[in-house]
């Protein structure tokens, strides 16, 4: 059973349509991804899940049941807007959210969670008085105390440094260990790549991706290949048989035009070159994302 | 206790400690009776420290018979009332009347000079009586000035009072002489006649036996009523005016997005109007407390109307749940504090428009415009409080009718202001136009 079923679900505003007719299952225990670009209705499908808007058309199902706020409890929800009562202590702020939501006492819960998330010595400090990404992580707790069956976290990763990102890493993924079902809205397509077990893209508010990472790429076949060369980027104009060129510093990405042989690509290169790396690839899950949204295409080279 | 009645309940407890532990609400809670009592005590200073110059007035007497008898009463009452009875000690100022001859010439120079003197300050003021003065009733048909007071003088002038009385005095005086009447009577045909505000009486319904009328209190009749609307109005404002900022600027932190993961929009807006009620009933009991010991310690409990103590009470409930509720909607509406201050005005309206009506309403508790408005659901608590603490009362059906007007109100209101509050605390950017808030409150 999805632990999250959206069934043919619209929701406009006024003359938009920011969620046009979407079905998708988020299996349940799973680290569900949630991908698209800005103003795509990511947002919007999430909120809706969230029961903070109601759909126009179709039916949301939360854990097996009608979305409702009864339900509330079930489910922990990290806004992409982060906000927290500013003038307010940390420990006092968890404590008034988890029993909020938990309806009961979460003292020794917020303490564990504060002591895992290295925020022991900030537990009697005002909110205002912290830092950005101890504030994120204060925020993390809000949602996950007590411990949800369903968490939504709205892009949970950004303005962390990469310990506390790690940090924030395992205890989502300890979470999903432990039966949770998480769903991961970010713009990080290495997160999603890492992280998820399934993934979902939304464009324009419609479903344009749904699958595992591999069920994706799969979708895309071996049209990829990874090259490192001398003389870098510029070695690589005009290579036959080759669409698109994306540098990615040391590395390049090289489309291939349907039907195109690498070995012919090979050849291409060893007589301009010297070449230090080929591999043939599946597309990453950016490249996925560019090809459907395309809003990077300006750092991309195109080549004929 | 049902889930959704814990989450207000829990909402509001948070709202309502984080407000009443603010620097802002102590600050008020302090401040406003020290401002109303420094006021009073202020007065009481003034009293105790008069000021004990001599007022000189200088007496242009056209007339030749009436600056004499001026200068008699002035004495006189320098004599009965400038001096303290056991100690001798001078308490006021004394009247220094000064009979000025008309000088022959161009009057306007002798009232120039005249003039000059008060600037000067060797005078307080000068009073110039032309012969008309003798017989003022003469003049009805051909006004022409019977006595000018020319003065530099501001404000409440109690000299000009003071004067009113021994000047038509002195003219009847000088009128009874020419009619023959001895002097031996003046006392007698000049003392006014004063009238006795008195209750009315009633019959004791269980003993029979009769009241008798009282000797009403005038000033504690105007106080009462004053007092108790006055401190409605404060109570209700200490209670609701900071939701307005208090909702933009959590709409502002982005909090209500991570609330609304937990409660509904409901049930947010009515932890916030519980908050705001617990906030005006803190307030209210400080001040009511605090006002009886006062009232008590000046033994004046027995003009306060305690038996409209419940009915206060309602309307305080209702005017807060009314007004808080339409905060709200208006803070979530707006994306700023500069946009909440501007609509600050609008917010306190229903309390502020009936309090520059209590003058007219206390003259008339009964007319056709106090009826109306204590009818009027935005201004019932205030306007039908102030009518029903008056002695004469209302029809007994009012306040009961009232009552529901602003209950339908209060609850269509709240209802209207939670669709408004519901979308307008998620939407950021431009501010909201007016149209767009009532498709808001319309659709929802």
């Amino acid at each position: 059973m999805p632990a999250v079923e959206l069934d043919r679900v619209t929701k406009t505003f006024g003359e938009v349509t920011a969620v046009d007719d979407l079905s998708l299952g988020v299996p349940e225990g799973s680290v569900f991804g949630f991908i698209g670009p800005n103003g795509s209705g990511k947002t919007t499908t999430i909120r809706m899940i969230v029961n903070i808007f109601y759909p126009d058309r179709g039916q949301i199902r939360v854990l097996g049941d009608v979305m409702s706020p009864a339900r509330n409890h079930l489910l922990g929800y990290l806004p992409e807007e982060r906000g927290l009562y500013r003038k307010m202590h940390v420990r006092p702020l968890l404590e008034f959210f988890g029993e909020l939501r938990g309806g009961r006492k979460v003292g020794r819960e917020v303490a564990g969670w504060l002591a895992r998330l290295d925020l022991a010595q900030c537990a009697n400090r005002r909110v205002d008085t912290l830092s950005k990404g101890m504030s994120q992580r204060v925020q993390f707790i809000a949602a996950v105390v007590p411990e949800p069956k369903l968490l939504i976290l709205d892009e949970p990763f950004t303005g962390l440094d990469p310990v506390s990102a790690d940090v924030l890493r395992e205890a989502i993924l300890d979470l999903r260990r432990r039966g949770a079902t998480v769903i991961l809205s970010t713009h990080d397509m290495t997160v999603a790549e890492t992280m998820c077990d399934h993934i979902c893209m939304i464009f324009r508010g419609k479903k344009v991706l749904d699958g595992t990472l591999a069920s994706i790429q799969d979708q895309y076949s071996n049209d990829t290949i990874r090259v490192a060369v001398g003389g870098g980027l510029a070695m690589l104009d005009d290579l036959p048989g080759v669409e698109k060129v994306r540098d990615l510093g040391q590395v390049q990405e090289l489309r291939m035009a349907l039907g195109c042989d690498p070995h012919q690509v090979l050849r291409a290169l060893v007589e301009r070159t010297r070449v230090t790396s080929f591999s043939i690839a599946k597309p990453s899950l950016h490249d996925i994302f560019v090809r459907i949204a395309g809003p990077a295409a300006e750092e991309e080279v195109g080549v004929d | 206790m049902t889930n959704m009645l814990r989450k207000i309940l829990l909402m509001a407890r948070r709202d309502y400690l984080e407000s009443v532990r603010t620097k802002a609400f102590i600050i008020g809670l302090v401040v406003a009776p020290i401002l109303f009592g420094g006021g009073i005590f202020g007065v009481a200073l003034m009293k105790k420290k008069p000021d004990l110059r001599d007022k000189r007035i200088a007496v242009l007497d056209r007339t030749g018979v009436v600056a004499g008898l001026l200068a008699q009463a002035a004495a006189e009452k320098n004599a009965k009332e400038a001096y303290d009875k056991v100690t001798h000690a001078q308490t006021a100022a004394l009247y220094v009347l000064e009979a000025v001859a008309p000088a022959p010439g161009d009057p306007e120079e002798q009232r120039l000079a005249l003039s000059n003197r008060v600037r000067s300050r060797e005078l307080f003021a000068f009073l110039e009586i032309w012969p008309q003065a003798l017989h003022p009733g003469q003049e009805i048909k051909a006004p022409a000035r019977t006595v000018g007071y020319y003065t530099n003088a501001g404000g409440i002038d109690t000299t000009r009072n003071w004067l009113r009385d021994p000047l038509n005095r002195a003219v009847r005086s000088v009128q009874l002489a020419q009619l023959g009447v001895q002097g031996s009577h003046f006392e007698d045909l000049l003392t006014p006649v004063a009238i006795d505000p008195l209750s009315l009486l009633a019959r004791d319904a269980k003993t029979g036996a009769l009241q008798q009328a009282k000797k009403k209190d005038e000033v504690a009749e105007f106080v009462a009523p004053f007092g108790m609307v006055m401190l409605l109005t404060m109570i209700v404002m200490v209670g609701t005016a900071p939701m307005l900022s208090a909702v933009t600027e959590d709409k502002n932190q982005r909090i209500f997005e991570m609330l609304l993961g937990l409660a509904t929009p409901m049930e947010l807006m009515a932890a916030r109007v519980l908050a705001a009620l617990g906030r005006s009933l803190t307030s209210s009991a400080f001040y009511i407390v605090g006002a009886l010991l006062v009232l008590e310690g000046m033994a004046m409990m027995g003009s306060v109307p305690l038996y409209l103590l419940p009915w206060f009470f309602v309307y305080l409930v209702a005017d807060v749940i009314m007004l808080s509720s339409f905060a709200a909607a208006l803070g979530a509406a707006c994306n700023s504090p500069q946009d909440a201050q501007n609509l600050a005005v609008v917010l306190v309206a229903p309390i502020m428009i009936p309090f520059f009506v209590m003058m007219p309403v206390m003259t008339a508790p009964n007319g056709a415009m106090a009826t109306v408005m204590s009818l009027f659901p935005p201004f019932t608590p205030v306007v039908m409080l102030l009518r029903q603490c008056m002695p004469m009362g209302v029809p007994a059906w009012q306040p009961w009718v009232g009552l529901a007007g602003v209950l339908v109100w209060t609850v269509g209101g709240t209802w209207v202001a939670a669709r408004i509050f519901r979308v307008g605390i998620l939407m950021q950017g431009q501010p909201p136009k007016l149209s767009e808030i009532v498709r808001w409150a319309w659709a929802g």
